[in-house]
């Protein structure tokens, strides 16, 4: 029998002699950090009950900063790396993973887009866009080809982010600006597609730093665009052929795409998007604005849940990642007048890492990874692969927003308490815009508090119709249902939704 | 605080379980590991634990109602796979005859043994035949069994497991601890698949997390389930079910309840009795108790359970739950807290580490005293439910135990304890850089040389790998840092960290010796995270590629061949880097092969390792009008004039980059065209002596003849003979054919070697050397 009752006195630290003082240790103190990236949301705890987060281990020896993903057959997921590595994961969806990786390619260059199409990937490396494949047949890339490389890469900070494959068999690239200012090389801040045929085409021009590109919910192109100058926050863009999207400094390579015909008119610093519409016909207003810190500080890689409910309530909506804050969001875009625009919500804190890209595994969880290496992050892993599952447990959101000729829908995840639901005064909400200006980012103008006049429950009380005194066109709309309750009397899991209003719809 | 009356509490509970052990083997009673380490719990709460752990819950609402929490025991959807059957069916018909220490009661104790077999046999039927998998128990390796020893003695198994060899530093152990439970029946029970299956997941069996994830792999599972079955389990002899046995087997199970502490598909839990029903001195509580479902229980438990239920049902003060969990779940057999827990002294050789010069805080688990005013609620979090863990030199593990058992501690530490708090406020403007710059000094060797003992944001510490410095914002609360900082010994007592501040007062002059000052300088430094400079003393991390026994191909800007750059590394020490963009081989270099910027926006930028002769960077062919025609020259960009003038240099003078194959030996076959003619570019190294050749093949596709200039070489060329070329220390020899050496038209432009090659419909190849110094 061994002794336990050891005779050896603990030293027992000296609590200082405070009486417990609840509401001080109730609220933890901010750290120092905080301030630096911004608070944080503060619903890491009570998100962890709906959607937990699952570590993917990584063997040792192996770096994998991920910057995208692409599902290959079976259960198998690509992996494109920042270091220029390509590996196949397997058996990533296990409740306690231990994930296979191979290495498929190596010594590529930064990579930030992957497809997949009759056993061939398509990566989006800085340099170009290549096909790569394994013709020997011994689990190793052996043949790389050029798709394109039709874009200029001779500077700092010129990223390339590549989508995977459209309805029609293209591919599209976005190409960041020169040291994130300038354009100094072929078609940096430009969006490029290329054909099944390998035809290069430029579609698009005033991108600044985008950071993912793909089909929103609706299977049309967007792009992430980061905060900076001429965009005061970042942003989904929505990515129509010949359109400006915001940033001018690009507007030299037009004459090499004549498709696209002569540069627009030059917008005017420090207007507002909207009013420079009226001159610059092209410039095609941002779709959902993230306000900054708040909702994220670099948005990137993005993907649309189509995974029938395993996922939770949210099909049909896009998942972003952000780098900075380590964090996911979601969004839901509506087309207006022809004009696209949407909202964004609070979603999922307290990832390990930078995000770079979210993709769904094949058993609908959200796969998440990046680095956070060269900037400013929250999550201090230097870089990870983590999974969001949803628990099964349905967390009370609000679902979506949509707008109506006179206010907007907004749709619950789980019924609505009657008093709450029905009192407009638990729909707190205010707008605001940007300046449009060549400065880097910007402050929230121009605010004003709308009136919500009256509120409409559905039958089932999973939506409410508010009607408002006045919809702020070119502004986004913020909602605060803090007060509000569901039915079992829970408070919101997030309380903050963000809808930018560009269009408002006729009256039917 | 302690029971004063604890420790001899404990000893009795010792001797008590002995001595029954001692008497009658077959009925030691229920172990909990917790309660015979160094707890807290007074008699009311032990037994409140027990009527939890034993789930008394299941069957008296006098124990729900006072129950430190619900337990459920070992799910049974998949028991025919797990446990083998015949040791099934001896459990079933004396658990505590078969299994020293079993918290399952004995159900069928008041009937004689031929009426017991035969019950225990046809619940073993029904419990087989319900099963998805069959048992089979196949053999396990000696590798295996050497490798789980090693796991088993090291990640924590011992601190509810009996050692079974003796401690790494060969100190004498005293084995047969009573709070040890006992696996002398695991070779009989599982089978090497099933147990490993265990081992990895055991919370999925088994909710209560009494038995712990313990953070294993899939392989290091098979290796403890191969340690601890061994290789002379029985063999197995598969059980012919026999529906009739099935049929009686799930009436049984009904009818003695075993759904009450048993999840099964298609059973229901009975109801509870209600309260007023139970005699605390009948039944398991009688002192010779013959009543069923019949636990083995000692005297102490007795005494605690009875004590527990004479007690009023009241809520648990947050520190007993506290206490009751951390007993509950033997938290305290590794841990501290305040005067309570931490590794016994025959155990205390198990607990090993590998940074040995870091003392006890190294291999010993952090003391938990405090802890919810040390760690941050998020991070603590992290620790319990995510297995977030910090300290990879600590051999020993940090159990995941399920988050719904564990779900209530964190807030319930952040409510129990406090330190006197230290505001961190935000430095603003200058004084932001002030304290930054103090922050880093202080961190660095002209400081407190915290980078001595610590690793410093993924980069090793120059002496010992303590734990990274960079996540102390993340993890810990400001309040306590600051008085951990001050007063070491006081808040980790026996660590080998040094006081920097002794008293108080500042050993370091920067900020004026201000105390405070330096501590927020640090916290500030500390709280910018990964992006926060790099202390001085820690070395930065280098990222040489190397080649070994296959050539390698890399990607990447280089100021030796532009963006679109490829380095291409031999084995034995010969590459050459390739421009992309204009289809040009434009440096050569013998030796190592490159160093790659990784680091910070590093975009993997590479770097020849060695002094590389570097070459021009203009297309190398083209369709030049004649022999005296000037070569295109590629743009030019500089400070003054950074926008490309000519985008389309390359396309518009005929060149297209198509990418490169590898062949068996990854040796690249780069792909392009200049105008109709493709152009394969293979080469291979060569080595002589202290020579080294870089042999280049050119293989041309034309549909038609065609007439392609390829400048081969430029600078200050010597023509050694009509097939070979000197420039600085690189030599060249080209084939029998037309070339002409253009000496400089004017002043400082260099000499050209150009080739004129008349391709013929069809292919041709063009062999040319790149002959240097090794």
């Amino acid at each position: 029998m061994r002794s336990i009752a050891d005779s050896t006195r603990l030293c027992v630290p000296r609590i200082t002699a405070f009486a417990v003082c609840l509401a001080a240790c109730a609220v933890l103190p901010p750290s120092a950090e905080a301030q630096e990236l911004g608070a944080r949301w503060g619903t890491a705890n009570r998100e962890r009950a709906y959607y937990r987060i699952v570590d993917l281990p990584i063997p040792e020896g192996l770096v994998i900063e991920a910057g995208a993903f692409v599902s290959l057959s079976g259960d198998r997921i690509a992996v494109g790396t920042r270091r220029g590595d390509v590996y196949i994961m397997g058996r990533v969806d296990e409740d306690k993973p231990e994930p296979k990786y191979e290495l498929f390619a190596t010594g590529l260059d930064e990579i930030f887009g992957l497809a997949y199409r009759d056993g061939a990937l398509y990566v989006t490396q800085s340099c170009e866009l290549t096909r790569i494949t394994d013709t020997s047949g011994d689990g190793k890339a052996d043949r790389f080809e050029t798709i394109s490389d039709a874009w200029g890469y001779a500077n700092y900070h010129e990223y390339a982010f590549g989508s995977e494959f459209d309805e029609e068999g293209n591919l599209y690239v976005a190409l960041g600006l020169s040291q994130s200012y300038h354009s100094r090389a072929l078609f940096r801040g430009w969006v490029m597609r290329i054909t099944p045929e390998g035809e290069t085409i430029p579609i698009a021009s005033g991108l600044r730093s985008p950071a993912g590109i793909g089909p929103n919910e609706h299977g049309s192109l967007f792009t992430i665009e980061s905060q900076g100058p001429w965009n005061s926050a970042c942003s989904l863009k929505a990515v129509t052929p010949g359109a400006f999207l915001g940033h001018p400094i690009s507007f030299n390579w037009y004459e090499y795409a004549p498709n696209m015909g002569p540069a627009p008119t030059q917008p005017e610093s420090g207007s507002r998007v909207i009013t420079e519409m009226e001159r610059v016909p092209e410039l095609v207003p941002y779709a959902v604005i993230f306000p900054y810190i708040r909702m994220g500080r670099s948005i990137t890689g993005f993907t649309v849940d189509r995974t029938g409910g395993a996922f939770g309530p949210f099909e049909d909506q896009m998942f972003l990642g952000d780098f900075t804050l380590s964090l996911i969001m979601r969004a839901t875009t509506e087309q207006v007048n022809g004009v696209w625009q949407g909202a964004c919500y609070p979603f999922r804190e307290g990832l390990s890492t930078g995000i770079l890209d979210v993709h769904f595994t094949p058993a609908g969880n959200l796969l998440c990874g990046g680095t956070n290496r060269g900037w400013p992050v929250r999550g201090l892993e230097p870089f990870a692969l983590q999974r969001l599952d949803w628990t099964g447990v349905m967390p009370f959101e609000i679902e979506r927003i949509t707008i109506t000729p006179d206010g907007f829908r907004v749709a619950f995840t789980k019924p609505v308490d009657e008093s709450t639901g029905a009192d407009p005064d638990s729909y707190a909400l205010s707008t605001f815009t940007h300046i449009y200006h060549g400065a880097y980012g910007g402050p929230e103008v121009d605010r004003t508090i709308p009136t919500v006049e009256s509120v409409e429950l559905a039958q089932d009380r999973r939506s409410a119709t508010l009607v408002l005194n006045a919809l702020k066109l070119g502004h986004v709309h913020e909602f605060d249902l803090g007060a509000l309750r569901s039915r079992d009397g829970d408070e919101l899991l997030h309380r903050h939704a963000f809808y930018t209003v560009n269009e408002v719809p006729e009256d039917r | 605080m302690l029971h004063p009356a604890a420790a001899f509490r404990f000893a009795l509970s010792l001797l008590c379980t002995s001595a029954v052990a001692a008497a009658t083997p077959q009925a030691v009673a229920p172990v909990l590991p917790g309660l015979h380490s160094k707890h807290p719990l007074d008699d009311r709460l032990v037994g409140r634990l027990l009527l939890g752990e034993l789930n008394c819950t299941a069957c008296h609402e006098e124990a729900s109602a006072r129950a430190a929490r619900r337990t459920m025991g070992p799910d049974l959807s998949d028991v025919g796979w797990r446990v083998a059957s015949d040791y099934m069916q001896r459990f079933i018909a004396d658990p505590a005859a078969t299994q020293a220490g079993t918290k399952m009661p004995g159900l069928l104790g008041t009937r004689p043994p031929a009426e017991r077999a035969e019950i225990a046999t046809s619940i073993t039927h029904f419990l087989v035949a319900g099963s998805p998998r069959a048992f089979s128990r196949a053999r396990v390796s000696e590798s295996e069994i050497e490798a789980g020893e090693a796991l088993f003695h090291s990640v924590g198994c011992i601190a509810c497991h009996d050692p079974r060899i003796p401690a790494p530093q060969g100190i004498d152990v005293i084995w047969g601890w009573a709070g040890a439970v006992d696996l002398g029946h695991v070779p009989d029970k599982y089978s090497p698949e099933s147990l490993a299956e265990f081992l990895f997941e055991p919370t999925r069996v088994r909710p209560a997390g009494r038995m712990p994830d313990m953070g294993l792999t899939q392989a290091e599972s098979r290796s403890i389930a191969a340690y601890l079955i061994g290789t002379s389990a029985p063999t197995h002899v598969p059980l012919e079910v026999l529906p009739e046995l099935v049929t009686e087997g799930a009436r049984r199970f009904e009818l003695l309840g075993c759904a009450a502490c048993h999840a099964l598909d298609g059973m229901t839990p009975p109801r509870p009795r209600p309260a007023g029903s139970l005699d605390p001195t009948r039944g398991c509580l009688a002192p010779d108790s013959v009543d069923t479902p019949r636990y083995a229980l000692s005297i102490y438990q007795k005494v605690a359970l009875r004590s527990a239920l004479a007690s009023p049902p009241d809520a648990l003060s947050d520190k007993d739950k506290i206490d009751v969990t951390l007993t509950a779940l033997n938290c305290i057999g590794c841990h501290v807290r305040d005067d309570y827990g931490g590794v016994s002294p025959s155990l205390d050789p198990y607990f090993t580490t590998s940074e040995l010069d870091l003392g006890n805080e190294a291999r010993i688990p952090p003391q938990l005293t405090l802890v919810g005013a040390k760690l941050q609620g998020e991070w603590l979090r992290k620790v319990l439910f995510d297995a977030a863990s910090v300290r990879s030199y600590m051999h020993t593990r940090m159990p995941r135990f399920g988050a719904e058992n564990l779900a209530h501690l964190p807030e319930l530490f952040a409510r129990e304890d406090d330190v006197e708090p230290f505001e961190m406020p935000i430095p603003k403007g200058d004084a932001a850089g002030i304290a930054r710059d103090a922050g880093r000094v202080l961190l660095g060797i002209k400081g407190l040389s915290c980078i001595s003992c610590h690793d410093f944001n993924g980069k090793p510490s120059p002496n010992f790998r303590g734990l990274d410095l960079i996540d102390s914002c993340e993890r810990l609360q400001p309040g306590w840092f600051a008085r951990f900082l001050i007063e070491p010994q006081t808040y980790r007592p026996g660590i080998v960290m040094p006081e920097s501040w002794p008293g108080g007062v500042a050993a370091h002059p920067i900020l004026e010796g201000d105390t405070q000052a330096q501590i927020r300088a640090i916290w500030y430094f500390l709280s910018q995270g990964r992006t926060a400079r790099t202390p001085e003393g820690v070395s930065p991390v280098r990222s040489e590629l190397r080649v070994t026994d296959t050539t390698r191909t890399y990607r990447g800007r280089s100021s030796i061949a532009g963006f679109r750059g490829i380095a291409v590394g031999y084995p034995g020490g010969l590459n050459y880097a390739f421009n992309a963009r204009t289809g040009t081989l434009t440096g050569i270099w013998s030796g190592d092969f490159i160093s790659v910027r990784w680091d910070g926006q590093g975009a993997g930028d590479f770097n020849p390792s060695g002094r590389a002769i570097t070459l021009a960077q203009d297309v190398s062919f083209y369709r030049l009008p004649d022999a005296e025609a000037p070569w295109p020259q590629g743009p030019h960009m500089d400070e003054e004039h950074p926008v490309d003038p000519d985008p389309l240099y390359p396309r518009n003078r005929g060149y297209r980059f198509r990418g490169y194959f590898f062949d068996e030996e990854s040796v690249p076959t780069f792909m392009y065209e200049s105008g109709d003619v493709s152009i394969e570019d293979r080469s291979e190294a060569e080595f002589s002596g202290d020579t080294a050749v870089l042999v280049r093949t050119l293989r041309f596709s034309a549909a038609s003849e065609a007439t392609l200039y390829f400048r081969a070489l430029t600078g200050e060329i010597e023509a050694l003979s009509q097939r070979e070329f000197q420039a600085a220390k690189l030599r060249l020899r080209i084939p029998e054919g037309s070339s002409v050496l253009r000496r400089p038209a004017r002043d400082g432009a260099p000499a050209e070697l150009l080739l004129e090659l008349a391709l013929p419909a069809g292919t041709r190849t063009l062999s040319l050397e790149y002959e240097i110094h090794r």
